[in-house]
Protein backbone atom coordinates (compact mmCIF):
# COMPACT_ATOMS: atom_id res chain seq x y z
CA UNK A 1 0.00 0.00 0.00
CA UNK A 2 2.60 2.55 1.06
CA UNK A 3 6.13 2.38 -0.24
CA UNK A 4 9.15 4.39 0.89
CA UNK A 5 9.31 7.58 -1.11
CA UNK A 6 11.98 7.60 -3.78
CA UNK A 7 12.43 11.37 -3.80
CA UNK A 8 12.12 12.32 -0.14
CA UNK A 9 14.41 11.34 2.74
CA UNK A 10 12.89 8.67 4.97
CA UNK A 11 12.31 9.62 8.62
CA UNK A 12 15.41 8.95 10.70
CA UNK A 13 15.61 6.25 13.31
CA UNK A 14 17.23 8.47 15.97
CA UNK A 15 13.86 9.47 17.41
CA UNK A 16 12.63 5.87 17.57
CA UNK A 17 13.93 5.40 21.11
CA UNK A 18 12.28 8.62 22.29
CA UNK A 19 8.96 7.49 20.77
CA UNK A 20 9.21 4.12 22.45
CA UNK A 21 9.88 5.87 25.76
CA UNK A 22 6.76 8.05 25.33
CA UNK A 23 4.74 4.92 24.59
CA UNK A 24 5.95 3.12 27.72
CA UNK A 25 5.53 6.27 29.81
CA UNK A 26 1.92 6.57 28.64
CA UNK A 27 1.18 2.97 29.60
CA UNK A 28 2.90 3.48 32.98
CA UNK A 29 0.87 6.64 33.70
CA UNK A 30 -2.38 4.81 32.92
CA UNK A 31 -1.42 1.85 35.11
CA UNK A 32 -0.28 4.10 38.00
CA UNK A 33 -3.51 6.12 37.80
CA UNK A 34 -5.61 2.99 37.98
CA UNK A 35 -3.67 1.56 40.93
CA UNK A 36 -3.85 4.89 42.77
CA UNK A 37 -7.62 5.11 42.23
CA UNK A 38 -8.31 1.61 43.47
CA UNK A 39 -6.01 1.89 46.51
CA UNK A 40 -7.20 5.31 47.67
CA UNK A 41 -10.86 5.12 46.74
CA UNK A 42 -12.87 7.31 49.10
CA UNK A 43 -14.75 5.15 51.58
CA UNK A 44 -17.41 7.76 52.23
CA UNK A 45 -18.61 9.33 48.99
CA UNK A 46 -21.20 11.44 50.80
CA UNK A 47 -18.49 13.47 52.58
CA UNK A 48 -16.97 15.16 49.57
CA UNK A 49 -17.55 14.80 45.85
CA UNK A 50 -14.49 12.54 45.50
CA UNK A 51 -13.00 15.56 43.79
CA UNK A 52 -9.39 14.41 44.10
CA UNK A 53 -10.21 11.00 42.63
CA UNK A 54 -12.01 12.70 39.73
CA UNK A 55 -9.05 15.00 39.08
CA UNK A 56 -6.55 12.14 39.24
CA UNK A 57 -8.72 9.93 37.01
CA UNK A 58 -9.25 12.65 34.40
CA UNK A 59 -5.68 13.94 34.46
CA UNK A 60 -3.90 10.60 34.66
CA UNK A 61 -5.91 8.75 32.04
CA UNK A 62 -5.93 11.66 29.57
CA UNK A 63 -2.20 12.29 30.01
CA UNK A 64 -1.50 8.60 29.49
CA UNK A 65 -3.63 8.51 26.35
CA UNK A 66 -1.95 11.66 25.00
CA UNK A 67 1.54 10.23 25.61
CA UNK A 68 0.54 7.00 23.84
CA UNK A 69 -0.76 8.93 20.84
CA UNK A 70 2.34 11.15 20.70
CA UNK A 71 4.60 8.11 20.91
CA UNK A 72 2.81 5.85 18.45
CA UNK A 73 1.38 8.11 15.73
CA UNK A 74 4.61 9.27 14.06
CA UNK A 75 5.92 5.70 13.83
CA UNK A 76 2.92 4.35 11.92
CA UNK A 77 3.07 3.81 8.16
CA UNK A 78 0.77 5.99 6.07
CA UNK A 79 -1.40 3.01 5.16
CA UNK A 80 -2.32 2.62 8.84
CA UNK A 81 -2.76 6.34 9.53
CA UNK A 82 -5.13 6.62 6.57
CA UNK A 83 -7.14 3.66 7.81
CA UNK A 84 -7.62 5.25 11.24
CA UNK A 85 -10.27 7.85 10.32
CA UNK A 86 -12.16 5.04 8.58
CA UNK A 87 -11.93 2.95 11.77
CA UNK A 88 -13.09 5.85 13.93
CA UNK A 89 -16.10 6.49 11.70
CA UNK A 90 -16.85 2.75 11.72
CA UNK A 91 -16.80 2.85 15.53
CA UNK A 92 -19.44 5.54 15.42
CA UNK A 93 -21.54 4.56 12.36
CA UNK A 94 -21.64 0.81 13.06
CA UNK A 95 -22.46 1.62 16.67
CA UNK A 96 -25.44 3.59 15.45
CA UNK A 97 -26.42 0.88 12.93
CA UNK A 98 -26.45 -1.60 15.82
CA UNK A 99 -28.56 0.84 17.77
CA UNK A 100 -31.21 0.94 15.04
CA UNK A 101 -31.08 -2.83 14.54
CA UNK A 102 -32.58 -3.22 18.01
CA UNK A 103 -29.88 -5.55 19.33
CA UNK A 104 -28.99 -4.93 23.00
CA UNK A 105 -25.28 -4.05 22.58
CA UNK A 106 -23.30 -0.90 21.85
CA UNK A 107 -20.38 -2.15 19.71
CA UNK A 108 -18.28 1.01 19.65
CA UNK A 109 -14.89 -0.63 19.16
CA UNK A 110 -15.18 -2.63 15.91
CA UNK A 111 -12.95 -0.20 13.98
CA UNK A 112 -10.40 -0.15 16.80
CA UNK A 113 -10.16 -3.95 16.90
CA UNK A 114 -9.94 -4.16 13.10
CA UNK A 115 -6.96 -1.76 13.08
CA UNK A 116 -5.33 -3.68 15.93
CA UNK A 117 -5.64 -6.94 13.97
CA UNK A 118 -4.20 -5.40 10.79
CA UNK A 119 -1.53 -3.12 12.27
CA UNK A 120 -0.65 -4.34 15.76
CA UNK A 121 -1.02 -3.44 19.45
CA UNK A 122 0.56 0.02 19.29
CA UNK A 123 -1.63 1.12 16.38
CA UNK A 124 -4.64 -0.40 18.15
CA UNK A 125 -3.94 1.51 21.36
CA UNK A 126 -3.51 4.79 19.48
CA UNK A 127 -6.73 4.18 17.54
CA UNK A 128 -8.65 3.48 20.73
CA UNK A 129 -7.41 6.65 22.43
CA UNK A 130 -8.03 8.75 19.30
CA UNK A 131 -11.49 7.26 18.96
CA UNK A 132 -12.50 8.65 22.36
CA UNK A 133 -10.91 12.04 21.66
CA UNK A 134 -12.50 12.51 18.25
CA UNK A 135 -15.85 11.12 19.36
CA UNK A 136 -15.89 13.63 22.23
CA UNK A 137 -16.56 16.32 19.61
CA UNK A 138 -20.02 14.75 19.31
CA UNK A 139 -20.44 13.21 22.77
CA UNK A 140 -18.08 14.71 25.41
CA UNK A 141 -18.77 12.02 28.01
CA UNK A 142 -16.64 9.46 26.14
CA UNK A 143 -13.49 11.61 26.47
CA UNK A 144 -12.38 10.37 29.94
CA UNK A 145 -12.66 6.74 28.75
CA UNK A 146 -9.73 7.20 26.33
CA UNK A 147 -7.44 4.97 28.41
CA UNK A 148 -9.96 2.13 28.47
CA UNK A 149 -10.37 2.27 24.68
CA UNK A 150 -6.59 2.31 24.28
CA UNK A 151 -6.38 -0.83 26.41
CA UNK A 152 -8.97 -2.56 24.19
CA UNK A 153 -6.92 -1.74 21.08
CA UNK A 154 -3.69 -2.85 22.71
CA UNK A 155 -5.11 -6.17 23.94
CA UNK A 156 -6.74 -6.87 20.57
CA UNK A 157 -3.40 -6.28 18.84
CA UNK A 158 -1.61 -8.50 21.34
CA UNK A 159 -4.18 -11.26 20.78
CA UNK A 160 -3.61 -10.95 17.02
CA UNK A 161 0.16 -11.02 17.54
CA UNK A 162 -0.07 -14.38 19.32
CA UNK A 163 -2.31 -15.90 16.71
CA UNK A 164 -5.71 -15.74 18.41
CA UNK A 165 -7.26 -14.38 15.20
CA UNK A 166 -6.06 -17.33 13.11
CA UNK A 167 -9.00 -19.47 14.22
CA UNK A 168 -12.43 -17.93 14.28
CA UNK A 169 -13.47 -19.52 17.60
CA UNK A 170 -10.48 -18.07 19.48
CA UNK A 171 -11.33 -14.43 18.70
CA UNK A 172 -14.41 -14.20 20.97
CA UNK A 173 -12.39 -15.79 23.79
CA UNK A 174 -9.77 -13.04 23.46
CA UNK A 175 -12.61 -10.50 23.34
CA UNK A 176 -14.12 -11.88 26.52
CA UNK A 177 -10.82 -11.52 28.43
CA UNK A 178 -10.28 -8.03 26.96
CA UNK A 179 -13.77 -7.05 28.08
CA UNK A 180 -13.00 -8.07 31.67
CA UNK A 181 -9.82 -5.97 31.82
CA UNK A 182 -11.28 -2.99 29.95
CA UNK A 183 -14.37 -3.00 32.13
CA UNK A 184 -12.31 -3.02 35.32
CA UNK A 185 -10.13 -0.12 34.09
CA UNK A 186 -13.09 1.98 32.92
CA UNK A 187 -15.15 1.52 36.09
CA UNK A 188 -13.25 4.12 38.20
CA UNK A 189 -13.95 6.74 35.51
CA UNK A 190 -17.67 6.07 35.62
CA UNK A 191 -17.64 6.02 39.43
CA UNK A 192 -15.42 9.01 40.24
CA UNK A 193 -15.86 11.35 37.27
CA UNK A 194 -19.54 10.81 36.50
CA UNK A 195 -20.87 9.20 39.69
CA UNK A 196 -22.70 6.53 37.71
CA UNK A 197 -23.33 5.09 34.28
CA UNK A 198 -25.41 6.49 31.48
CA UNK A 199 -28.31 4.43 30.18
CA UNK A 200 -31.21 2.85 32.01
CA UNK A 201 -30.09 -0.78 31.56
CA UNK A 202 -26.62 -0.40 33.09
CA UNK A 203 -28.09 1.93 35.72
CA UNK A 204 -30.52 -0.78 36.81
CA UNK A 205 -27.73 -3.34 37.21
CA UNK A 206 -25.63 -0.88 39.26
CA UNK A 207 -28.68 -0.12 41.41
CA UNK A 208 -29.17 -3.83 42.09
CA UNK A 209 -25.61 -4.15 43.42
CA UNK A 210 -25.97 -0.92 45.40
CA UNK A 211 -29.13 -2.32 46.98
CA UNK A 212 -26.99 -5.17 48.29
CA UNK A 213 -24.74 -2.62 49.99
CA UNK A 214 -21.77 -2.48 47.59
CA UNK A 215 -19.66 0.67 47.29
CA UNK A 216 -20.21 2.65 44.12
CA UNK A 217 -16.89 1.53 42.57
CA UNK A 218 -17.59 -2.12 43.41
CA UNK A 219 -21.13 -1.92 42.01
CA UNK A 220 -20.00 -0.28 38.75
CA UNK A 221 -17.10 -2.74 38.39
CA UNK A 222 -19.48 -5.67 38.78
CA UNK A 223 -21.86 -4.13 36.24
CA UNK A 224 -18.95 -3.71 33.82
CA UNK A 225 -18.01 -7.36 34.38
CA UNK A 226 -21.52 -8.36 33.31
CA UNK A 227 -21.84 -6.14 30.21
CA UNK A 228 -18.34 -5.67 28.80
CA UNK A 229 -16.99 -9.21 28.24
CA UNK A 230 -20.08 -10.23 26.24
CA UNK A 231 -19.97 -7.04 24.18
CA UNK A 232 -16.26 -7.34 23.44
CA UNK A 233 -16.54 -11.04 22.56
CA UNK A 234 -19.07 -10.15 19.85
CA UNK A 235 -17.02 -7.15 18.69
CA UNK A 236 -13.90 -9.33 18.33
CA UNK A 237 -15.89 -11.95 16.39
CA UNK A 238 -17.24 -9.30 13.99
CA UNK A 239 -13.78 -7.77 13.53
CA UNK A 240 -12.38 -11.25 12.80
CA UNK A 241 -15.11 -11.88 10.18
CA UNK A 242 -14.36 -8.51 8.56
CA UNK A 243 -10.62 -9.25 8.51
CA UNK A 244 -11.28 -12.67 6.91
CA UNK A 245 -13.51 -11.05 4.30
CA UNK A 246 -10.81 -8.60 3.23
CA UNK A 247 -8.91 -9.73 0.15
CA UNK A 248 -5.46 -11.23 0.84
CA UNK A 249 -3.98 -8.60 -1.46
CA UNK A 250 -5.15 -5.95 1.03
CA UNK A 251 -4.36 -7.64 4.34
CA UNK A 252 -0.86 -8.72 3.27
CA UNK A 253 0.06 -5.12 2.61
CA UNK A 254 0.25 -4.65 6.38
CA UNK A 255 3.70 -5.64 7.70
CA UNK A 256 2.17 -6.76 11.02
CA UNK A 257 -0.11 -9.27 9.26
CA UNK A 258 2.79 -10.62 7.17
CA UNK A 259 5.29 -10.82 10.00
CA UNK A 260 3.16 -12.63 12.59
CA UNK A 261 0.94 -14.49 10.12
CA UNK A 262 -2.02 -12.93 11.94
CA UNK A 263 -4.81 -14.30 9.77
CA UNK A 264 -3.20 -17.65 8.86
CA UNK A 265 -2.79 -18.69 5.25
CA UNK A 266 -0.23 -17.86 2.60
CA UNK A 267 0.49 -14.56 0.95
CA UNK A 268 -1.02 -14.15 -2.54
CA UNK A 269 2.43 -14.49 -4.14
CA UNK A 270 3.17 -17.77 -2.34
CA UNK A 271 -0.30 -19.02 -3.16
CA UNK A 272 0.17 -18.26 -6.85
CA UNK A 273 3.57 -19.94 -6.80
CA UNK A 274 2.02 -22.98 -5.12
CA UNK A 275 -0.73 -23.01 -7.68
CA UNK A 276 1.77 -22.87 -10.51
CA UNK A 277 3.82 -25.78 -9.20
CA UNK A 278 0.64 -27.76 -8.74
CA UNK A 279 -0.38 -26.93 -12.29
CA UNK A 280 3.06 -27.95 -13.51
CA UNK A 281 2.80 -31.26 -11.68
CA UNK A 282 -0.56 -31.92 -13.27
CA UNK A 283 0.76 -31.11 -16.72
CA UNK B 1 -17.38 32.25 17.86
CA UNK B 2 -15.49 35.28 16.63
CA UNK B 3 -13.02 34.10 14.01
CA UNK B 4 -10.42 36.36 15.58
CA UNK B 5 -10.07 34.00 18.52
CA UNK B 6 -7.40 31.38 18.12
CA UNK B 7 -8.77 27.81 18.51
CA UNK B 8 -6.03 27.13 21.05
CA UNK B 9 -7.34 29.99 23.18
CA UNK B 10 -10.77 28.37 23.18
CA UNK B 11 -9.25 24.98 23.95
CA UNK B 12 -7.19 26.36 26.84
CA UNK B 13 -10.21 28.20 28.24
CA UNK B 14 -12.41 25.08 28.04
CA UNK B 15 -9.75 22.86 29.65
CA UNK B 16 -9.10 25.38 32.42
CA UNK B 17 -12.80 25.82 33.19
CA UNK B 18 -13.25 22.03 33.35
CA UNK B 19 -10.25 21.54 35.62
CA UNK B 20 -11.44 24.28 37.96
CA UNK B 21 -15.02 22.96 38.02
CA UNK B 22 -13.81 19.48 38.88
CA UNK B 23 -11.42 20.83 41.52
CA UNK B 24 -14.13 22.97 43.10
CA UNK B 25 -16.73 20.17 43.02
CA UNK B 26 -19.50 22.20 44.52
CA UNK B 27 -22.90 22.43 42.96
CA UNK B 28 -23.10 26.26 42.86
CA UNK B 29 -19.89 26.36 40.80
CA UNK B 30 -21.09 23.57 38.49
CA UNK B 31 -24.45 25.28 38.04
CA UNK B 32 -22.77 28.62 37.25
CA UNK B 33 -20.43 27.02 34.72
CA UNK B 34 -23.26 25.09 33.03
CA UNK B 35 -25.42 28.21 32.85
CA UNK B 36 -22.45 30.23 31.61
CA UNK B 37 -21.84 27.70 28.84
CA UNK B 38 -25.51 27.88 27.83
CA UNK B 39 -25.38 31.68 27.71
CA UNK B 40 -22.17 31.56 25.67
CA UNK B 41 -23.85 29.16 23.25
CA UNK B 42 -26.78 31.56 22.92
CA UNK B 43 -24.44 34.50 22.27
CA UNK B 44 -22.54 32.62 19.56
CA UNK B 45 -25.74 31.38 17.94
CA UNK B 46 -25.10 27.69 18.57
CA UNK B 47 -27.63 27.41 21.40
CA UNK B 48 -30.04 25.15 19.47
CA UNK B 49 -27.41 22.67 18.39
CA UNK B 50 -25.61 22.65 21.75
CA UNK B 51 -28.82 22.12 23.71
CA UNK B 52 -30.11 19.41 21.34
CA UNK B 53 -26.83 17.46 21.34
CA UNK B 54 -26.25 18.11 25.05
CA UNK B 55 -29.80 17.06 25.92
CA UNK B 56 -29.41 13.80 24.01
CA UNK B 57 -26.39 12.99 26.18
CA UNK B 58 -27.51 14.47 29.48
CA UNK B 59 -31.18 13.45 29.77
CA UNK B 60 -30.54 9.67 29.91
CA UNK B 61 -27.63 10.36 32.24
CA UNK B 62 -29.73 12.38 34.69
CA UNK B 63 -32.48 9.75 34.55
CA UNK B 64 -29.99 6.98 35.31
CA UNK B 65 -28.33 8.98 38.13
CA UNK B 66 -31.61 9.80 39.85
CA UNK B 67 -32.81 6.21 39.57
CA UNK B 68 -29.50 4.83 40.83
CA UNK B 69 -28.76 7.14 43.75
CA UNK B 70 -32.27 8.35 44.45
CA UNK B 71 -33.54 4.86 45.25
CA UNK B 72 -30.44 2.97 46.36
CA UNK B 73 -27.79 4.74 48.39
CA UNK B 74 -26.50 2.48 51.18
CA UNK B 75 -24.41 5.32 52.66
CA UNK B 76 -27.55 7.46 53.14
CA UNK B 77 -28.76 8.13 56.71
CA UNK B 78 -31.68 10.55 56.30
CA UNK B 79 -34.46 8.39 54.89
CA UNK B 80 -37.18 10.41 53.19
CA UNK B 81 -39.29 7.49 51.95
CA UNK B 82 -38.93 3.72 51.70
CA UNK B 83 -40.46 1.28 49.20
CA UNK B 84 -39.43 -2.21 50.22
CA UNK B 85 -35.67 -2.49 49.57
CA UNK B 86 -35.55 0.95 47.93
CA UNK B 87 -34.94 3.91 50.22
CA UNK B 88 -35.03 7.52 49.04
CA UNK B 89 -32.36 9.30 51.09
CA UNK B 90 -31.42 12.97 51.23
CA UNK B 91 -27.73 12.08 50.80
CA UNK B 92 -28.48 10.00 47.70
CA UNK B 93 -30.49 12.76 46.04
CA UNK B 94 -27.79 15.28 46.97
CA UNK B 95 -25.07 13.08 45.44
CA UNK B 96 -27.07 12.58 42.23
CA UNK B 97 -27.68 16.34 42.05
CA UNK B 98 -23.97 17.19 42.59
CA UNK B 99 -22.73 14.66 40.05
CA UNK B 100 -25.43 15.52 37.52
CA UNK B 101 -24.61 19.23 37.65
CA UNK B 102 -20.85 18.59 37.39
CA UNK B 103 -21.34 16.35 34.36
CA UNK B 104 -23.74 18.86 32.80
CA UNK B 105 -21.08 21.56 33.13
CA UNK B 106 -18.50 19.16 31.62
CA UNK B 107 -20.68 18.27 28.64
CA UNK B 108 -21.95 21.79 27.92
CA UNK B 109 -18.49 23.40 28.07
CA UNK B 110 -17.01 20.84 25.68
CA UNK B 111 -20.01 21.11 23.34
CA UNK B 112 -19.72 24.90 23.18
CA UNK B 113 -16.06 24.41 22.33
CA UNK B 114 -16.60 21.77 19.64
CA UNK B 115 -19.50 23.62 18.00
CA UNK B 116 -17.79 27.01 17.98
CA UNK B 117 -14.33 25.96 16.84
CA UNK B 118 -13.60 25.54 13.15
CA UNK B 119 -11.95 22.15 12.63
CA UNK B 120 -9.63 23.35 9.81
CA UNK B 121 -8.51 26.23 12.03
CA UNK B 122 -7.96 23.90 14.95
CA UNK B 123 -5.84 21.55 12.82
CA UNK B 124 -3.77 24.46 11.53
CA UNK B 125 -3.29 25.78 15.06
CA UNK B 126 -2.31 22.35 16.39
CA UNK B 127 0.55 22.07 13.89
CA UNK B 128 2.14 25.12 15.52
CA UNK B 129 2.13 23.23 18.84
CA UNK B 130 4.38 20.44 17.46
CA UNK B 131 1.51 17.97 17.72
CA UNK B 132 2.24 15.12 15.26
CA UNK B 133 0.69 16.17 11.91
CA UNK B 134 -0.98 12.76 11.73
CA UNK B 135 -3.18 13.77 14.66
CA UNK B 136 -4.56 16.76 12.77
CA UNK B 137 -5.13 14.61 9.71
CA UNK B 138 -7.04 11.97 11.65
CA UNK B 139 -9.16 14.55 13.48
CA UNK B 140 -10.11 16.44 10.32
CA UNK B 141 -10.51 13.35 8.13
CA UNK B 142 -12.82 11.63 10.63
CA UNK B 143 -15.13 14.60 10.95
CA UNK B 144 -15.16 15.06 7.14
CA UNK B 145 -15.55 11.34 6.40
CA UNK B 146 -18.46 10.76 8.77
CA UNK B 147 -21.19 12.20 6.51
CA UNK B 148 -19.57 10.65 3.41
CA UNK B 149 -19.54 7.20 4.99
CA UNK B 150 -23.10 7.61 6.23
CA UNK B 151 -24.15 8.42 2.64
CA UNK B 152 -22.16 5.43 1.42
CA UNK B 153 -23.99 3.16 3.84
CA UNK B 154 -27.25 4.49 2.40
CA UNK B 155 -26.05 3.63 -1.13
CA UNK B 156 -25.02 0.13 -0.07
CA UNK B 157 -28.41 -0.43 1.53
CA UNK B 158 -30.23 0.75 -1.57
CA UNK B 159 -28.10 -1.49 -3.77
CA UNK B 160 -28.79 -4.50 -1.56
CA UNK B 161 -32.49 -3.68 -1.38
CA UNK B 162 -32.66 -3.53 -5.17
CA UNK B 163 -31.24 -7.07 -5.14
CA UNK B 164 -34.01 -8.25 -2.88
CA UNK B 165 -32.83 -7.47 0.66
CA UNK B 166 -35.83 -7.26 2.96
CA UNK B 167 -35.17 -6.51 6.60
CA UNK B 168 -37.56 -8.73 8.52
CA UNK B 169 -38.54 -8.66 12.14
CA UNK B 170 -36.72 -11.73 13.40
CA UNK B 171 -33.16 -11.82 14.70
CA UNK B 172 -31.69 -13.98 11.91
CA UNK B 173 -33.04 -11.76 9.16
CA UNK B 174 -31.64 -8.67 10.86
CA UNK B 175 -28.26 -10.29 11.31
CA UNK B 176 -28.24 -11.26 7.64
CA UNK B 177 -29.18 -7.71 6.62
CA UNK B 178 -26.42 -6.33 8.82
CA UNK B 179 -23.89 -8.64 7.16
CA UNK B 180 -25.02 -7.67 3.68
CA UNK B 181 -24.56 -3.98 4.48
CA UNK B 182 -21.46 -4.05 6.63
CA UNK B 183 -19.15 -6.14 4.49
CA UNK B 184 -19.43 -4.15 1.24
CA UNK B 185 -19.12 -0.92 3.25
CA UNK B 186 -15.98 -1.93 5.14
CA UNK B 187 -14.25 -3.62 2.20
CA UNK B 188 -14.83 -0.59 -0.02
CA UNK B 189 -13.55 1.79 2.65
CA UNK B 190 -10.39 -0.20 3.34
CA UNK B 191 -9.64 -0.43 -0.36
CA UNK B 192 -10.09 3.32 -0.79
CA UNK B 193 -7.83 4.01 2.17
CA UNK B 194 -5.04 2.16 0.36
CA UNK B 195 -5.36 4.42 -2.65
CA UNK B 196 -5.39 7.49 -0.42
CA UNK B 197 -2.25 6.32 1.37
CA UNK B 198 -0.33 6.20 -1.90
CA UNK B 199 -1.49 9.68 -2.84
CA UNK B 200 -0.48 11.07 0.57
CA UNK B 201 2.90 9.32 0.55
CA UNK B 202 3.66 10.77 -2.84
CA UNK B 203 3.17 14.20 -1.27
CA UNK B 204 5.58 13.60 1.61
CA UNK B 205 2.98 12.93 4.32
CA UNK B 206 5.40 10.98 6.52
CA UNK B 207 8.19 13.48 6.19
CA UNK B 208 9.38 14.92 9.51
CA UNK B 209 9.97 18.61 9.96
CA UNK B 210 7.95 21.80 9.81
CA UNK B 211 4.76 22.01 7.78
CA UNK B 212 3.55 24.95 5.76
CA UNK B 213 -0.12 25.75 6.05
CA UNK B 214 -2.13 27.89 3.66
CA UNK B 215 -4.56 28.66 6.41
CA UNK B 216 -3.61 31.60 8.57
CA UNK B 217 -4.94 31.36 12.08
CA UNK B 218 -5.25 34.61 13.91
CA UNK B 219 -3.16 34.85 17.06
CA UNK B 220 -1.97 37.68 19.24
CA UNK B 221 0.29 38.33 22.21
CA UNK B 222 -2.74 39.05 24.38
CA UNK B 223 -4.24 35.66 23.53
CA UNK B 224 -0.97 33.91 24.31
CA UNK B 225 -0.84 35.63 27.71
CA UNK B 226 -4.49 34.72 28.31
CA UNK B 227 -3.85 31.06 27.46
CA UNK B 228 -0.93 30.74 29.83
CA UNK B 229 -2.69 32.57 32.63
CA UNK B 230 -5.88 30.47 32.52
CA UNK B 231 -3.85 27.27 32.42
CA UNK B 232 -1.76 28.51 35.36
CA UNK B 233 -4.92 29.42 37.24
CA UNK B 234 -6.35 25.94 36.60
CA UNK B 235 -3.10 24.33 37.78
CA UNK B 236 -3.25 26.43 40.96
CA UNK B 237 -6.84 25.33 41.58
CA UNK B 238 -5.89 21.67 41.14
CA UNK B 239 -2.83 21.97 43.41
CA UNK B 240 -4.87 23.81 46.04
CA UNK B 241 -7.44 21.02 46.02
CA UNK B 242 -4.77 18.32 46.30
CA UNK B 243 -3.00 20.14 49.16
CA UNK B 244 -6.17 20.74 51.17
CA UNK B 245 -7.27 17.14 50.75
CA UNK B 246 -3.97 15.71 51.96
CA UNK B 247 -3.27 18.07 54.84
CA UNK B 248 -4.39 16.33 58.05
CA UNK B 249 -7.54 17.46 59.78
CA UNK B 250 -9.40 18.80 56.77
CA UNK B 251 -11.91 16.60 55.00
CA UNK B 252 -11.23 15.81 51.34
Amino acid sequence: MSQPSLTLPTPGQQSARKRRLLELLGAAVIAATFIYLVLTQPTDITGGLSSVSALVALGGFLLGAALLIAGVLPTLPTSTVVLMPVALVLNIVLGQLMGTSGLPFYFDAIGTVLIAVLAGPAAGAATGALSSIVWSFINPTVLPFAAGSALIGFLAGTAARYGLFRRFYLAPVAGFVTGILAGVVSAPIAAFVFGGTSGAGTGAIVSAFRAMGDTLLAAITKQALISDPMDKAIVFAIAALLAYALPRRTTFQFPFVRRFNVLAGKSPAEKNAGGETAARKNA
Amino acid sequence: MAPRLNPLTLLAAAAAVLAMTTAASSWPVSLTVAAGAAVLAALTGTARRVLLAGGAVLLPFWFSLLLMHGLFFPEGRTVLAAFGPARVTAEGLGFAFDMGLRTSAFVLVLMVFSFSVGVPDLVAALTTLRVPPQFGYILAATLLLAPIIAARLQTVRQAQESRGLVIGKDFRSRLHALRLQMFPLVLGLVHEAGTRAQALDARGFRRPGPRTTYREVHDSAAQRVFRWSVLLLAACAVVLRLVTSYSPGTPA
